[in-house]
């Protein structure tokens, strides 16, 4: 058992299989065997090649798009996550219904991002008459609105599942609320921070890029995957579709770093 | 294509929640910029708009006309995007908002469900008087399977054109045939659609009265694909070649067409080499495809013995993939969408041109 960064590796079977099965995939795929696999053609399903090169001809196209979406996803995410720690602060200040109020601000949740785009798009006129701004900030509500929910289910266990007496203890010392939240509750929940990140991360991107093919204002990878399968271009919705998944996976590694480094810390102190 | 309110719920919901007064009271008239004696000519509305970023459209391959009006009248050519209600319309954030005479222009006007009542309060910006018109409403099947199945296509367009000629003869009984087949919309909005698209499948683009239902015009398809090579932009480094490369007769042609209009009676075409086949269409079941829905009424179909299914559009279903990839053997989409299609190598072949003029003009308040 190696440890580094605080991330566990079994053995280096958990790197080389996965790898070596997506270099595989890939082989197969540029090789055209996937689409005889699958009974596609390579017009709807292009070979990585092709797909690369139009990525390298649209750079500066995919960029603008990719910030607009990116925007979009992180402010949404951070607003949203702060929301859901403010809502579960709350909760778990009153324990009585703090629990079942998080459970109905689940419900949130439920509603589709396809119902809730058109509906920020409508209450964001009333709100500003700056077109940019406001299919920005309509697409930032509904992110908003996906990753509030998470943060607060978790952040709540995070404060209120402590260790036995701990808080018993806390009150011994006659310690303020704010010092309890700093030394104990606030310290606690930074797990369930992560577990609720990691799960925020990928539906803010997911009703970002959704958001986008109800938006004013026509930006965003999102809206570009759309154009191009509706007028048939596959081949540059591939390219963007593959740029969203590089952009998924990349914000997820450094949230992973970044939880690891965050934990290690912790482990030491 | 389009449009109807197809997320009624939303709608519903956004109006109950944030009911923003244009909805139940007539809205107050734009105040006209110039002296009460002059109205506004085309050019300086579409300027305004322009400049204040009110311009709308749909986006998906339906913005390549505004685009070159905007072009004609130097304009940028961004626009914001429209959904399928005319709420933006209506609430003032779109001012010259895109709309098809046959669907969204009926909406805005009248006052049956689902209408917003404007009555003559607005007008319009029609693209074949503004010269940018671009060809809509087609039939068109991919070039394999007219080359394998010419019968099939020929005796296809015959009792398809058919139901066209008795649609158009009778738009009213046509209108209540489609509403029977499952309408997307109003009883009262499908019989106004009907005598709407009875205008465009009878009148070319210059105002000329057309009886050959179905006919491809050769200046209205060059100026299509002329405007279409103008305005679509292609990421895809090898499809915008073969766009610029493409001529008329890679996308249309006319000898299945002139077969089917030169037949007696549709079965001196030959034996038909399959006679099960499904056409697409572009949109929701409504009067802009009341031919289709007549001839299978009527049974024009069985009669040159095919057995026809008409699968319904809508949302974002691309009619040229499911006709290139052989879920459905015959589709209806506009021209500009065929021509990004076949520059995508979808090899697609339009055999029918059933609209003869642009549907689309742009709507603003008087």
């Amino acid at each position: 058992m190696k440890k580094r960064l605080g991330i566990h590796w079994e053995s280096t079977s958990t790197i080389v299989y996965p790898v070596l099965f997506g270099i595989l995939l890939f082989a197969m795929w540029q090789g055209g065997l996937l689409n005889i696999l699958l009974g596609t053609d390579t017009n709807t399903l292009p070979p990585p090649s092709k797909i690369n090169s139009i990525i390298s001809d649209n750079t500066a196209k995919i960029l603008l798009n990719l910030k607009a979406t990116v925007i979009v996803a992180l402010i949404g995410l951070l607003v949203g996550s702060l929301a859901g720690y403010g809502l579960a602060i709350i909760a778990a200040e009153h324990k009585k219904w703090g629990a079942g109020g998080i459970t109905l601000a689940a419900a949130f949740n439920a509603v589709p991002i396809v119902a809730l785009a058109p509906v920020m798009n409508n209450l964001t006129k009333q709100l500003s008459s700056d077109v940019d701004f406001r299919s920005m900030l309509a697409k930032t509500l509904v992110v908003v609105i996906v990753c509030i929910d998470g943060m607060a289910v978790n952040a709540f266990r995070g404060l209120t599942e402590l260790k036995p007496f701990a808080a018993d203890l806390m009150k011994t010392y006659a310690a303020s609320n704010f010092t309890i939240f700093r030394k104990l509750l606030f310290p606690n929940s930074v797990p369930y921070i992560f577990t609720a990140l990691k799960v925020s991360l990928p539906a803010s991107i997911i009703s970002a890029l959704v958001t986008e093919y109800f938006s004013e204002k026509v930006i965003g990878v999102g809206r570009q995957i759309r154009e191009n399968i509706v007028t048939a271009q596959f081949a540059t919705a591939w390219a963007y579709i593959v740029v969203s998944c590089l952009l998924g996976v990349v914000l997820y590694v450094v949230l992973l770093f970044v939880e690891a480094a965050v934990m290690k810390n912790r482990n030491r102190n | 294509m389009k449009k109807m309110i197809t997320l009624l719920m939303v709608c519903a919901v956004s109006v109950a929640a944030f009911a923003n007064g244009n909805t139940e009271s007539a809205p107050a008239p734009t105040p006209v910029a110039t002296t009460a004696s002059a109205p506004m000519t085309n050019g300086e509305r579409i300027k305004a708009a322009a400049k204040e970023g009110k311009v709308g459209n749909w986006g998906l391959g339906n913005e390549y006309e505004i685009q070159a009006l905007l072009t004609k009248y130097g304009c940028p050519t961004d626009f914001l995007s429209q959904d399928f209600t005319m709420d933006g319309f209506d609430d003032d954030s779109i001012t010259l908002a895109s709309a098809m005479t046959y669907n969204e222009l009926g909406l805005v006007k009248n006052s049956y469900e689902g209408g917003y009542g404007y009555g003559d309060k607005v007008g319009t910006i029609d693209m074949n008087d503004e010269g940018v018109a671009m060809l809509e409403d087609n039939i068109f099947c991919t070039t394999k399977f007219a080359e394998e199945n010419p019968n099939t296509v020929k005796a296809f367009l015959y009792a398809s054109l058919k139901g066209w000629k008795t649609a158009c003869a009778d738009p009213e009984a046509a209108a209540k045939i489609v509403y029977e087949y499952g309408s997307s919309v109003s009883a009262g909005h499908q019989s106004y659609m009907a005598k709407e698209v009875k205008k465009l499948a009878e009148t070319d683009t210059k105002g000329n009265h057309v009886t050959n239902y179905g006919y491809m015009d050769p200046d209205a398809m060059a100026q299509t694909l002329k405007l279409a090579q103008t305005y679509i932009k292609l990421d895809d480094h090898s499809a915008a070649d073969k766009l610029k490369a493409l001529t008329l007769d890679d996308i249309r042609d006319t000898s299945y067409w002139k077969a089917a209009t030169d037949s007696k009676d549709g079965t001196d075409l030959g034996k038909p080499e399959k006679t099960s086949v499904k056409i697409q269409l572009k949109w929701l079941p409504q009067a802009q495809f009341m031919g289709y829905y007549v001839a299978l009424n009527k049974g024009y179909y069985k009669d040159v013995g095919l057995d026809v299914q008409i699968i319904p559009g809508g949302g974002d279903i691309a009619e040229t993939t499911a006709v290139y990839n052989g879920t459905v053997n015959f589709g209806v989409t506009w021209v500009s969408n065929l021509i990004s299609a076949d520059a995508a190598d979808m090899n697609l072949l339009e055999v029918a041109q059933i609209f003869q003029r642009s549907g689309l003009v742009l709507v603003y308040k008087k």
